[in-house]
């Protein structure tokens, strides 16, 4: 009996081990991480926690910290009317584009999905707006809606329809400024959604055509379900898009007429680049944060159930 | 797939013919216009930063590829910096330090702010250093870049509004195109009259810049303490009497349906003008000559119309002007006082005013064969600057100081925005005056 322990003790880990052989594996982990880690801190941890401490701020007018103000800032948006004008701005948006998009270019995707002749054309035409940089569409749109020159409205003409004051009516501004980014963010959203169908194995719509299922029943009991990871990665990119969208709104309308796209985003850029006041653009950037967090949580939470792992 | 070939060699033929081509051209070019030795170790080399894009900036690389010809001790290199904003956000990083470019231009309601950045040398020390004589320039100007009696920037690319009209819808409907409307009244009955179904009869551009015209034409301040002129200002005086005026004159027009809003943007308005779909609109003086060049119609330009029941006070310079940073060498300052210097004689200003259309800082350009033979050409270039020598001078049309001045701009467009969608022209100029307040305030707390 004591010769086995004797071996057991000779062959065993020593079990002390010191402070240094402890933390082996995490100082392993932190040397693999640590470009992503200083890359993340200086771009992203250092200025978020610059924000929130510039939030409880007020500025002087080289934009330097001066003033301790406490939450005098977040009680002074939640109170203004302009503030609540772009919080509803920023949630029609996307109430207007968010379903817009994945809806048209998840049902792109299923018409460049099937096997014709020259579809590899029609895929091409789909992704282009992907290959176009924001300023670029803006101003394509900008040209398209002028109150002047616009084809759009010269359309109109030819149907006998009044033209439409597209970016200087407070009711269409937002519309316009929602297909242009639409039409913008398809490309993206239809590649991605085209990639996830082409991944679902064909083996399982053989089995369902044998089976005699119709062209409806495989795509709402295969493709939906067998979609769905891909379909939850393009609703939470799309909002996040959609509640970050600044490019099109500074070209296009500049958050007007009468504030009636003054997008949260653009608000703060408007807050601290126009007006130097870098108190409430941090507190506007802070409950921007938040609302973002808060939402993409809500997705996890609600409709993560419902998407399907293989 | 022989001509694939065929199709990549034609294409690196032509990649490398065009490389030499290039190539050649540069080496060819230095030794053809530059034949002057420069002695390399005194030139003093200096940064010039400004905003005009477009054809503006061509024309300023001119005028500084001029004046480093022109000599040989100072060399600027001109750096398009973006918008007006733009700029002042990038001057702000290295104001005060040495790499701070010696030279920047830096729009009229930004003054205030410079004056307080703590980065800037005033003008005025190397005007009382060198005598210059600043009875040359023209006082107008001079007087909205002074403060407490001290110039504190040159004066370089000065405008003023001015209302164009079209005249032959002037014409059309039997009106006298050379009589155009001088007051808000007039305007109000003839844009009446020249709107049709597919023709407003009046419009102005979406930018603060205008109303603040039309209150200081009434004589009437923007804030208080004398128009921030003799101390800080407090509070606002916008929303008084005159400024209600304006919004209730352009809500009365807006509601007959006389009155087009084309939005913010300058170009938006200037189409709309020359497509003939508004008859009449205000505008910057800098747009004369390429609206009447490129109008297929009559262009006629006019003083901005003032309030009926008081007499017309003037206009407030616009535009920008050129600061000299404090934190660089004396001799880098000594350069930058050089080449603003240059930038005043007369015949660069004659050049400068006839190819922009901005003012002649220095009137003597005026008599300038070059702007002589302009004038005659296109009379209308006359009409703002007669407006601006006829300006009384007071705190209203010497233009309001403050530090929240591109905010202010803001509120107040806003506010007609927000008129043009229904709300009491009352209510819409004083939510623009306590929002303005507001930021009045936040200076005072921390400054």
């Amino acid at each position: 009996m004591n010769e086995v322990m004797e071996k057991i003790e000779r062959y065993q880990v020593p079990k002390k081990e010191n402070l240094w052989q402890k933390t082996a594996n995490l100082r392993t982990s932190i040397l693999y991480l640590s470009p992503a880690i200083v890359l993340f801190s200086v771009f992203v941890f250092y200025p978020m926690f610059k924000t929130v401490y510039l939030s409880f701020f007020l500025t002087d007018a080289r934009g330097n910290a001066a003033l301790f103000v406490g939450l005098e800032n977040y009680l002074y948006l939640f109170d203004s009317t302009s503030f609540k004008k772009s919080m509803k701005a920023t949630w029609l948006f996307a109430l207007y584009t968010v379903p817009s998009i994945v809806l048209i270019s998840f049902f792109l995707a299923l018409l460049a999905n099937e096997k014709l002749r020259g579809i590899g054309f029609f895929r091409t035409i789909f992704t282009s707006t992907m290959g176009m940089s924001v300023a670029a569409s803006a101003v394509i749109w900008l040209f398209l809606f002028h109150p002047t020159v616009g084809v759009l409205n010269t359309l109109l003409g030819y149907l006998g329809i009044r033209p439409i004051p597209w970016l200087l009516d407070s009711k269409w501004a937002l519309v316009s400024i929602a297909i242009t980014t639409i039409w913008m963010n398809i490309g993206f959203s239809f590649l991605i959604i085209l990639g996830g169908l082409q991944n679902i194995s064909q083996d399982l719509y053989e089995s369902a055509r044998i089976d005699g299922a119709g062209y409806f029943y495989q795509l709402f009991r295969i493709t939906i379900p067998l979609l769905s990871p891909t379909l939850f990665f393009i609703l939470i990119i799309t909002f996040i898009n959609s509640f970050q969208s600044f490019g099109q709104v500074d070209i296009l309308t500049k958050g007007g007429p009468a504030e009636a796209t003054n997008l949260i985003v653009y608000a703060i850029y408007q807050d601290a680049f126009i007006n130097y006041q870098f108190g409430t653009a941090s507190a506007r950037a802070v409950i921007l944060f938040f609302m973002v967090l808060g939402l993409t949580l809500l997705q996890f939470k609600f409709l993560e159930k419902k998407v399907h792992y293989q | 797939m022989n001509w694939k070939k065929v199709a990549l060699a034609l294409l690196l033929v032509l990649v490398v013919m065009t490389v030499a081509a290039c190539s050649k051209e540069t080496q060819e070019s230095p030794a053809q216009t530059e034949p002057k030795p420069a002695p390399v170790n005194e030139v003093v080399e200096i940064e010039f930063w400004h905003a005009m894009g477009g054809s503006l900036g061509e024309e300023l690389n001119i005028l500084v590829d001029d004046y480093n010809k022109s000599q040989d001790k100072v060399k600027v290199t001109a750096h398009y910096q973006g918008s007006y904003e733009e700029l002042l956000t990038k001057f702000r990083t290295v104001g005060g330090t040495k790499n701070a470019p010696a030279v920047v231009q830096v729009f009229e309601v930004g003054t205030k702010y410079m004056i307080e950045s703590g980065h800037i040398t005033p003008v005025q020390d190397w005007v009382d250093r060198d005598n210059y004589d600043l009875s040359q320039l023209e006082e107008n100007i001079l007087s909205y870049y002074t403060v407490d009696g001290k110039l504190y920037s040159m004066p370089f690319n000065s405008s003023t509004p001015a209302l164009f009209y079209n005249k032959d819808a002037f014409r059309e409907v039997g009106l006298d195109p050379d009589n155009p409307p001088q007051t808000f009244n007039e305007i109000t009955t003839i844009a009446a009259l020249l709107t049709t179904s597919d023709r407003y009869g009046f419009s102005t551009i979406g930018h603060g810049w205008f109303f603040e015209q039309l209150l200081a034409t009434q004589g009437a301040n923007y804030v208080n303490e004398n128009n921030g002129r003799t101390g800080d200002a407090t509070e606002v005086l916008f929303n008084g009497p005159e400024g209600l005026k304006i919004f209730e004159w352009i809500n009365d027009m807006h509601l007959a349906g006389t009155y087009g809003y084309f939005g913010r943007s300058w170009d938006d308005a200037r189409a709309a003008f020359q497509a003939g779909q508004v008859a009449m609109y205000m505008d910057s003086s800098a747009a004369t000559k390429a609206l009447v060049e490129n109008a297929p119609f009559d262009v006629g330009v006019t003083f901005i119309p003032y309030a009926d029941d008081t007499e017309r006070h003037g206009v407030i310079i616009g535009g920008a002007s050129l600061w000299m940073a404090n934190g660089i060498s004396e001799a880098e300052q000594a350069a930058a006082w050089d080449f603003m210097k240059y930038l005043q004689t007369p015949s660069v200003q004659a050049k400068w005013h006839v190819n922009t259309g901005y003012f002649a800082i220095n009137p003597q350009a005026y008599d300038d064969p070059l702007v002589q033979q302009e004038h005659e050409k296109y009379p209308q270039l006359r009409v703002p600057i007669d407006q601006l020598q006829a300006t009384k001078k007071s705190t209203a049309t010497q233009g309001a100081l403050m530090t929240v001045f591109p905010e202010a701009r803001q509120y107040v467009v806003t506010a007609f925005e927000n008129m043009y969608q229904g709300m009491d022209p009352k209510a819409a100029l004083n939510e623009a005056a306590e929002l303005t307040n507001r930021a009045l305030d936040i200076y005072h707390r921390t400054k």
